[in-house]
């Protein structure tokens, strides 16, 4: 796992006044042209494999589940372009992915015969198209897909792909894009999911989502892995991040919905969420780079969003439970809530890095402590705590923590130090932003 | 007002290319932008053609088309133009004449 959202207080996270944010606007007017909501092909696949899976009880075969969804959404795609568009998009598609299923179930029941009973079964018992339409059935069967792809037995990798792929209704061209693998990377983890679900006892399909709470430790790791993916993305195009956040919030939020998952937990994991969210769009400036979070123009920040994370940590803060979401959404809220960067209360903010640190300890979170000491009292006190830390061998390859090292001894006058550590960290940093900070805080040693 | 009609006959066998749902939008957002642009020309849209049919000739009838994959007709449609130019601009402005592959051939219909 990448480092939590709060790193890079000094580095990574800032914002550019001058790029001109927001949304882009074509992609909406070719939407509304259509006639159809946002993301509504990706939303209904991932809707309709998941009551489609439970109504067949089929986990184990849910490729068949998402073919006949892709081959009902290609037959959408003509007869809507050829007639109009039906009143319910929805329940038309449901409809047909119905049918296809149960001609694929019957024709791969001669080898395998509980497909058989599952063909049987979805004729007899269910076309009833209205049923899906009950918010209610369909949050449970989208909450069941997410803690399916959530089985612990199933590789961590591979479980945050098939989420992409059965929940959010991306294509493995469009994972390997967000998550910065190559295709056959992608088929590959996802083959080893699917390999794992093979082996789901039949059973298994008519387990209550409460024989499944087990698995919300795991749930929570993979939104949080799909919010960071979102969010630290070295991805340079803007919609395509926030649309990893945004489904990672959309996930978490039905979470939040069922007694299963509504723990104080889930609450503070939403919270964290939304106060980053809020912050996404302020954090990029015009060329997709990333701007230091002393630069992010704060009133770019989303008022609603932070309102929202404000609500959730109050609701998290209901229980006897402190997490490392809650350590991490605190941190968060200080700097959503702070006036200005110099009137950030980094006292707060060094004693919840101490707080996360005994929850999850990482000597990342020292290094973010460092950061918020060094904002506090200075550089020195800063380094002190660096010092006292001895970092494990991959900590020493990793850029931030030769960037952190050589702003603080910069910030001191450390000259000679500040260097090395600048030009080590200029040698692995991963992005070109990133890169031009070191060399302009390089330069900067010059004058000192 | 255009006044002559063009059968439009898409050629091949259909894609096996699975566009993504994102990407299934967006076909069928632009296929919306392109049918309102070219409203006064659409006179019927068509329709897919499925793979198979029968043939029927003065000896009988036989499960065809026989023809080469790559000349079987998939679908087709019937546009109003003023001239080929015309038709073709239609045509060429259609979403799916970017797929790969894609080919259609265009004939006047004689108006006797």
């Amino acid at each position: 796992m990448r480092g939590n959202p709060g790193d890079g207080v000094l580095l990574t996270d800032t914002s550019n006044p001058s790029g001109s944010l927001g949304p882009s606007t074509g992609p909406q007017d070719s939407f509304a042209a259509s006639g159809l909501v946002e993301h509504f092909f990706r939303r209904e696949y991932g809707r309709l494999v998941a009551i489609l899976t439970r109504k067949v009880g089929v986990v184990r075969h849910v490729d068949l589940v998402e073919d006949a969804v892709q081959t009902a959404m290609m037959t959408a795609l003509t007869s809507w372009v050829a007639k109009d568009l039906p009143e319910d998009p929805g329940a038309w598609l449901y409809r047909v992915a119905h049918n296809h299923l149960i001609g694929a179930l019957r024709n791969n029941a001669g080898r395998l015969r509980i497909l058989e009973a599952a063909a049987n079964e979805l004729t007899v018992a269910v076309d009833n198209p209205a049923s899906p339409r009950f918010d209610d059935e369909v949050r449970d069967d989208l909450l069941r897909m997410l803690f399916v792809c959530c089985d612990e037995a199933i590789p961590k990798d591979s479980r945050l792909v098939l989420a992409l792929k059965t929940l959010c209704g991306f294509s493995t061209a469009e994972i390997a894009l967000r998550l910065f693998l190559s295709e056959a990377n992608v088929l590959k983890r996802l083959g080893r999911a699917r390999e794992h679900l093979r082996e789901v006892p039949p059973d298994f399909d008519s387990l209550p989502m409460q024989a499944l709470q087990s698995r919300l430790a795991s749930v929570h790791v993979v939104l949080y892995l799909l919010f960071n993916e979102g969010y630290l993305s070295a991805q340079s195009d803007r919609t395509v991040r926030r649309e990893m956040c945004d489904e990672a919030i959309r996930l978490t939020t039905l979470l939040t919905e069922h007694p299963v998952g509504a723990t104080p937990e889930t609450f503070a994991l939403l919270a964290l969420m939304h106060f980053h969210g809020a912050r996404l769009t302020a954090r990029l400036d015009g060329m997709g780079g990333l701007l230091l979070l002393e630069e992010q123009d704060r009133s770019l920040w989303d008022q609603d969003q932070m309102r929202l994370g404000a609500e959730w940590l109050q609701k998290a803060a209901s229980g006897e439970t402190f997490t490392r979401f809650h350590a991490e959404a605190g941190i968060a809220a200080e700097h959503a809530f702070a006036p200005s960067f110099a009137q950030t209360r980094w006292k707060e903010i060094a004693d919840l890095y101490a707080m996360l640190d005994r929850i999850a300890p990482s000597p990342l979170n020292a290094m973010n402590r460092a950061v918020a000491i060094a904002e506090w009292q200075g550089p020195e006190p800063g380094l002190a705590l660096l010092k006292a830390i001895e970092p494990p061998p991959w900590l020493l390859g990793y850029y931030l923590w030769d960037a952190v090292l050589g702003e603080l001894h910069r910030r001191a006058g450390h000259k000679e130090e500040a260097r090395r550590y600048i030009e080590r960290a200029l040698a692995s940093a991963p992005t070109d932003a990133e890169r031009e900070l070191l060399r302009q805080r390089l330069a900067s040693l010059e004058s000192l | 007002m255009s006044t002559q009609k063009y059968l439009c006959m898409y050629r091949g066998a259909p894609s096996q290319n699975k566009p993504s749902p994102a990407q299934m939008q967006e076909m069928f957002a632009a296929f919306n932008v392109w049918k309102e642009k070219f409203k006064a020309n659409i006179l019927d849209i068509g329709s897919k053609l499925k793979p198979s049919g029968k043939v029927l000739t003065a000896s009988g009838v036989t499960d065809g088309p026989f023809a080469e994959a790559k000349e079987i007709v998939a679908g087709f449609m019937i546009i109003a133009a003023d001239d080929y130019d015309g038709a073709v601009a239609v045509v060429k402005a259609m979403p799916g004449m970017q797929m790969p592959g894609a080919c259609v051939e265009i004939r006047e219909m004689a108006s006797f």
